[in-house]
């Protein structure tokens, strides 16, 4: 079972990549689980037709973790995708880091943590121990960054390679960096700087997913690209990301970089 | 007197926030505590304070509530749990209610203030302190202390006061030492000799309404000197004056008779006279522990300084490296009814 985690920037473009990867690897005929681990609930959305499915944290809210079964958290979506939202607290009160290590407690128990790969897509920066969950206690080996350009996005991706390198130092940590996959925002020599970033951080770019306007037209049709447009170039992108994740095997402790460097490497790329 | 063989433990200064706050609220006697937080933060500091207060031989019915906070608690916020179990006090009719948080629902960020600030139809007053994360039990003490300070106001839940008498008001009694009791029985006999006597026991065995006394006091007399920003707070609130400490030792007793009476202008000359007589027949009560050699064991809050070097040379001891080990207590007895209890504990020692 291959076990990978999408970590990036909030509002980057990692649930419609880890939903459009999900459908690619499924297309493949393997069995995928796809767990959203963030509270606004919605990295399965377009997985499952833009339902929104109960959470695995309503039931707790409701007193129901001592008798929940698997079918009440765990849903099917496009071609039999696993579909699992953890989902949390309102905004601005209790702590949605523990109800992430609750989530995982719970899936333990319901034995629903199967399959030939479990995607976790997780909020955007590894703010508390809890959301670095996909990555300890051996669930998600491989940490996949998803990065556009920006500065601010490069700037969360190198925060979470910090966390990485920490976990990793760890006596059972084994958790590792497989790659980074650049998001296009549109800016000019994006996708140079961002393979820039993966080198320097000793790592490498995996994919990158251009702008098309395809994406947002299947979000509005409430599908990922695979499903609305399977013969789109778009599609084709998710296809290739799905093919080298499953066929990469190169995984490193990363060294982050330091603000001045990061900064300095920006520059390069980015006209003043 | 305390049957306590190891004086030197009988008092607790270790626990978190909230065990020390609890020394002091629980003793508001028509007052309910909650703890806000696991059930087993109320569970431990309501046994260890209960166990305690059982080795001394004054138990009384700890009303202590716990808002069992649980996973979902924690997860979503435990402001629901705390409302419940505010409601669940409230049924008891109480004249207060605290409210004392645990370190995870700081960490989690529940508005305690707010929750707390609602019209509740009784008072009820959110302890600054958050468990471990607040400090340790002299803090959550000060910070009881001072809330229920806050509260003591005109116009405020218990304006007048129930005492027409007042005067003096002892400050941060510690409620789990063995010898309490007899620690204010000894302050009372030492304002006895100047004509006054204590008012309000702030806080033992106090209730709600009195707390109105604090506003009217004289002097405060504080319990400790670690107690010093209670009695800065009280004093810029209602201009009373404090003595830092209890009495100790000998000179230390005589000096208490004449600040307190500095303060409240009265001539302490009588009453210095009659406690030297006392002193000076005290000590020649143990007049056979003359020319012993002693070695004292340092105290856990420090090293003997003066209290024990007048003591000694007092008695005519000896301190030498070979001498009889002997304990000296913290805190330190008071005034010169503790320093007998003490030598009898020596006298025992150099004779065994």
């Amino acid at each position: 079972m291959k076990q990978i985690a999408l970590y990036g920037k909030g509002g980057i473009g990692k649930s419609t990549t880890a939903a459009n990867l999900s459908a690619a690897l499924t297309e493949m005929g393997l069995s995928v689980l796809q767990i959203g681990c963030d509270p606004k609930r919605d990295s399965t959305r377009m997985l499952m037709h833009g339902s929104w499915i109960p959470t695995v944290l309503d039931q707790v809210r409701e007193g129901r973790e001592a008798t929940i079964t698997a079918d009440q958290v765990v849903f099917r979506g496009f071609r039999g995708v696993r579909c699992v939202e953890s989902g949390g607290p309102e905004p601005g009160v209790g702590c949605a880091g523990r109800g992430i290590i609750a989530t995982f407690q719970l899936l333990e128990r319901l034995a629903s943590l199967t399959g030939d790969v479990i995607v976790y897509d997780v909020l955007g920066d590894v703010v508390c121990g809890g959301f670095a969950m996909p990555m300890r206690e051996g669930y998600a080996r491989e940490v996949y960054l998803v990065t556009s350009g920006e500065l601010m996005s490069l700037y969360a991706a190198n925060n979470i390679c910090k966390a990485i390198a920490r976990l990793a130092g760890r006596v059972r940590g084994r958790c590792r960096l497989a790659g980074v996959i650049g998001n296009a925002a549109g800016q000019a020599r994006e996708e140079p700087l961002v393979r820039a970033f993966a080198d320097r951080i000793h790592s490498r770019l995996i994919t990158f997913i251009p702008r098309d306007p395809v994406v947002q037209r299947a979000e509005i049709n409430r599908m990922t690209v695979i499903e609305y447009a399977p013969d789109s170039p778009q599609a084709a992108v998710y296809r290739g990301l799905a093919q080298s994740i499953l066929e990469n095997s190169d995984l490193v402790v990363p060294t982050p970089l330091s603000m001045d460097d990061l900064e300095s490497l920006a520059m390069e790329f980015i006209p003043a | 007197m305390t049957l306590n063989p190891l004086p030197w433990s009988s008092y607790r200064l270790d626990g978190c926030t909230l065990t020390g706050a609890l020394s002091v609220t629980t003793e508001v006697r028509d007052g309910v505590t909650i703890l806000h937080g696991p059930a087993g933060c109320a569970q431990h500091n309501a046994s260890l304070i209960h166990a305690t207060l059982l080795d001394h031989d004054t138990p009384h019915l700890l009303r202590i509530l716990s808002s069992d906070l649980d996973e979902p608690g924690v997860i979503f916020g435990g402001e629901g749990a705390l409302a419940a179990c505010i409601r669940e006090a409230s049924r008891g009719d109480p004249g207060v209610i605290f409210v004392l948080s645990t370190c995870v629902v700081q960490t989690i960020g529940d508005d305690v203030g707010g929750v707390c600030g609602r019209d509740w139809g009784i008072p009820v007053i959110p302890v600054p302190g958050a468990g471990f994360l607040g400090g340790g039990f002299q803090d959550g003490m000060r910070n009881a202390l001072i809330a229920l300070g806050e509260q003591a106001r005109a116009g405020g839940f218990c304006s007048e006061g129930t005492n027409p008498d007042l005067g003096i008001t002892l400050v941060g009694e510690k409620n789990l030492e063995a010898d309490v009791d007899e620690n204010y029985a000894e302050v009372s006999r030492l304002l006895a000799l100047l004509g006054e006597r204590p008012g309000l026991r702030f806080v033992r065995g106090m209730d709600w309404p009195s707390l109105g006394d604090l506003a009217r006091g004289r002097l405060n007399i504080l319990r400790e000197p670690e107690l010093r920003p209670v009695g800065e707070h009280l004093a810029e609130r209602f201009g009373t004056p404090y003595l830092l400490s209890f009495p100790v030792g000998l000179s230390g007793s005589l000096r208490f008779l004449e600040e307190v009476a500095g303060i409240l202008g009265t001539d302490p000359s009588d009453a210095l006279e009659e406690e030297r007589g006392r002193q000076e027949e005290a000590l020649a009560r143990f007049g056979d522990l003359r020319g012993g050699r002693i070695r004292l064991t340092p105290s856990p809050s420090g090293v003997p300084g003066p209290f024990a070097a007048e003591l000694s040379a007092s008695l005519g001891l000896l301190i030498a490296d070979d001498g009889v080990p002997l304990p000296l207590p913290s805190p330190l007895p008071v005034g010169t009814a503790g320093l007998v209890r003490l030598l009898h504990r020596w006298r025992r020692a150099l004779h065994a």
